[in-house]
C-alpha cells in the first residue's frame, strides 16, 4: 500500500541536493522518479522519440542549472518539471516550425498549441496519480472509468462481492483525489 | 444505503457506473443530505480529470539518456563522472564463485534464465545496483542484490524459510504496475535456502518490486515480495 513515489518534501530535498551531489545520485534518483513520465508527455507532444530524448535530457539540466531557484512553497517538484518541460517542448515547436522539413512544424495557432499542451500535461499528471494507487484501486478505477463496466459487472468480472466493488471503487476516489492534492492537481 | 448515507454508493455514482434504480436512489439522497453532498462534491471532478488520462501509459525513462546527462552535468561542472571500475572488477572475480554458490545452494531451473555474460565486455557504467529484503507471510525472508548487466539486471537471491525438501519451483518477477518480467526459476535445498543468481531482462529502474511466488500457487499468491 505504500506509494511507489516518495512525498514531495522528499523530492524536494533532491532538488537541493542537485548542485551539490557531485556522485550525481540525487539526479540519478530524480530522473528515474520523473523521467518516464516527462519522456511520455515529451513524446506524446512531438511524435518523434529522439526529440522527447533531447527534451527530457534538456529539462532535467536546465533543472540542475536552476535547482538554486526552486521554491518548494510555490510548486511541488512534479509541477515544476513539468513546467520546465512545457517550455521545452514550446521551444522546440518554435524551432521546429522555422525549419521546413523537420516533422511537426505546422503553422498552428500557438494559442491552441499551448491549451492542448496544458491539458496533456495535467492527463500526464493524473496518469501518474494513477500509478501511485495500489493495484486493487487502481483496477477499480480503470475498469469503470476506462472500460465502462457498471459496478455489477465488475464484480461479475473480478468474482468480488458487489459491495466490496462499490466500496473500493469509493476508497480508490478519494486515494486518488488525495494523491492529485498532493502533487498539486486538484479537482475543481 | 442501510446506514442512511450513501458514501459508499459515490464512487460508482461519479463514475456513471451504477444500475439505473440505485444511480436514482443515491441522486435522491444527495439532494437531502448534506454530509454525501459534500462528500459526492469532492469527488465529482475526477472524472474529468481521468478522462485527460485516458490511453496514456507511462513508459519507463530511457536509460541513455539518463547516462548522457549525468555525463552533461560531470561535464558542466568541470569534471569527470567518477567511474568505479574497482567494484565491477571484483565482481568479475567473485562471479564464477557465486555462480558455483547457486549450485551448490538451490538448482537453478533452465527455463527463463538468460546465461550470465563472463568475460563479455564491460556492463554498462553508473548504473548503481543495490540490495533490497524481501519479505513473506509463510515466514520465508531474502536478500536480494540487484546488479546492472549488459543484458538487464543480475539478481543475486539469498532465500531462507522455504519449506525444506520440497519439490517446489518458485519464479522471480521483477515487476511495476501493470507489466512484469521474469527472472527466471529456482529451487530451494533441503534446508530451505537457496541462493541463486538470475537475469531479467528488465533495467534497473524499469520496475518497483521484486515478487517470488510458487509457480503451483494460484495466479496473486505471492511467497516474497520487496520494493524496489
Amino acid at each position: 500500500m505504500t506509494p511507489a513515489l516518495p512525498r514531495p518534501a522528499e523530492d524536494a530535498v533532491l532538488v537541493g541536493r542537485l548542485r551539490t551531489d557531485e556522485t550525481g545520485a540525487s539526479m540519478r534518483r530524480l530522473y528515474r522518479l520523473y523521467g518516464g513520465e516527462l519522456f511520455g508527455f515529451a513524446l506524446n507532444a512531438l511524435g518523434d522519440r529522439g526529440g522527447a530524448e533531447e527534451i527530457v535530457q534538456e529539462v532535467f539540466l536546465r533543472a540542475w542549472r536552476h535547482a538554486g531557484s526552486y521554491d518548494a512553497d510555490r510548486a511541488a517538484v512534479r509541477t515544476w518539471l513539468y513546467q520546465i518541460t512545457r517550455h521545452a517542448i514550446i521551444d522546440a515547436r518554435r524551432r521546429a516550425a522555422v525549419r521546413p522539413g523537420l516533422p511537426h512544424h505546422d503553422p498552428v495557432d500557438e494559442t491552441e498549441s499551448i491549451a492542448t499542451l496544458e491539458l496533456a500535461m495535467l492527463g500526464w499528471q493524473v496518469a501518474a496519480a494513477l500509478e501511485r494507487l495500489t493495484p486493487e484501486h487502481r483496477q477499480m478505477i480503470r475498469m469503470a472509468q476506462f472500460r465502462g463496466l457498471t459496478m455489477r459487472e465488475i464484480a461479475e468480472h473480478t468474482g468480488l462481492p458487489l459491495g466490496t466493488v462499490k466500496s473500493r471503487t469509493w476508497y480508490a476516489l478519494r486515494s486518488l483525489r488525495l494523491v492529485l492534492e498532493e502533487m498539486g492537481v486538484a479537482p475543481s | 444505503m442501510s446506514s442512511g448515507h450513501v458514501r459508499e454508493e459515490l464512487g460508482g455514482y461519479v463514475l456513471d457506473a451504477l444500475e439505473p434504480g440505485e444511480r436514482d436512489a443515491v441522486a435522491a439522497h444527495l439532494a437531502r443530505c448534506a454530509e454525501c453532498s459534500a462528500e459526492h462534491a469532492r469527488l465529482a471532478g475526477l472524472p474529468a480529470l481521468l478522462g485527460q488520462a485516458e490511453g496514456l501509459k507511462i513508459p519507463a525513462a530511457p536509460t541513455v539518456v539518463e547516462e548522457r546527462l549525468l555525463d552533461r552535468v560531470a561535464s558542466e561542472r568541470g569534471g569527470r563522472r567518477a567511474r568505479r571500475p574497482r567494484r565491477w572488477a571484483a565482481a568479475r572475480l567473485t562471479r564464477g564463485r557465486a555462480l558455483a554458490a547457486g549450485a551448490l545452494a538451490g538448482a537453478v531451473l533452465g527455463a527463463g534464465v538468460t546465461a550470465l555474460a563472463t568475460g563479455g565486455g564491460e556492463p554498462p557504467a553508473q548504473v548503481a545496483g543495490y540490495s533490497l529484503a524481501l519479505t513473506g507471510a509463510e515466514g520465508a525472508t531474502a536478500r536480494a542484490q540487484l546488479e546492472p548487466g549488459r543484458e538487464g539486471t543480475e539478481v543475486h537471491l539469498w532465500v531462507k524459510g522455504l519449506p525444506p525438501g520440497g519439490e517446489a519451483v518458485y519464479e522471480v518477477h521483477c515487476e511495476r504496475s501493470g507489466w512484469s518480467a521474469s527472472a527466471g526459476t529456482f529451487r530451494a535445498d533441503a534446508r530451505g535456502n537457496a541462493y541463486v543468481v538470475l537475469t531479467t531482462a528488465a533495467r534497473l529502474g524499469e520496475y518497483e518490486r521484486i515478487r517470488v511466488v510458487r509457480r503451483s500457487d494460484p495466479p496473486g499468491t505471492n511467497v516474497l515480495t520487496g520494493e524496489a
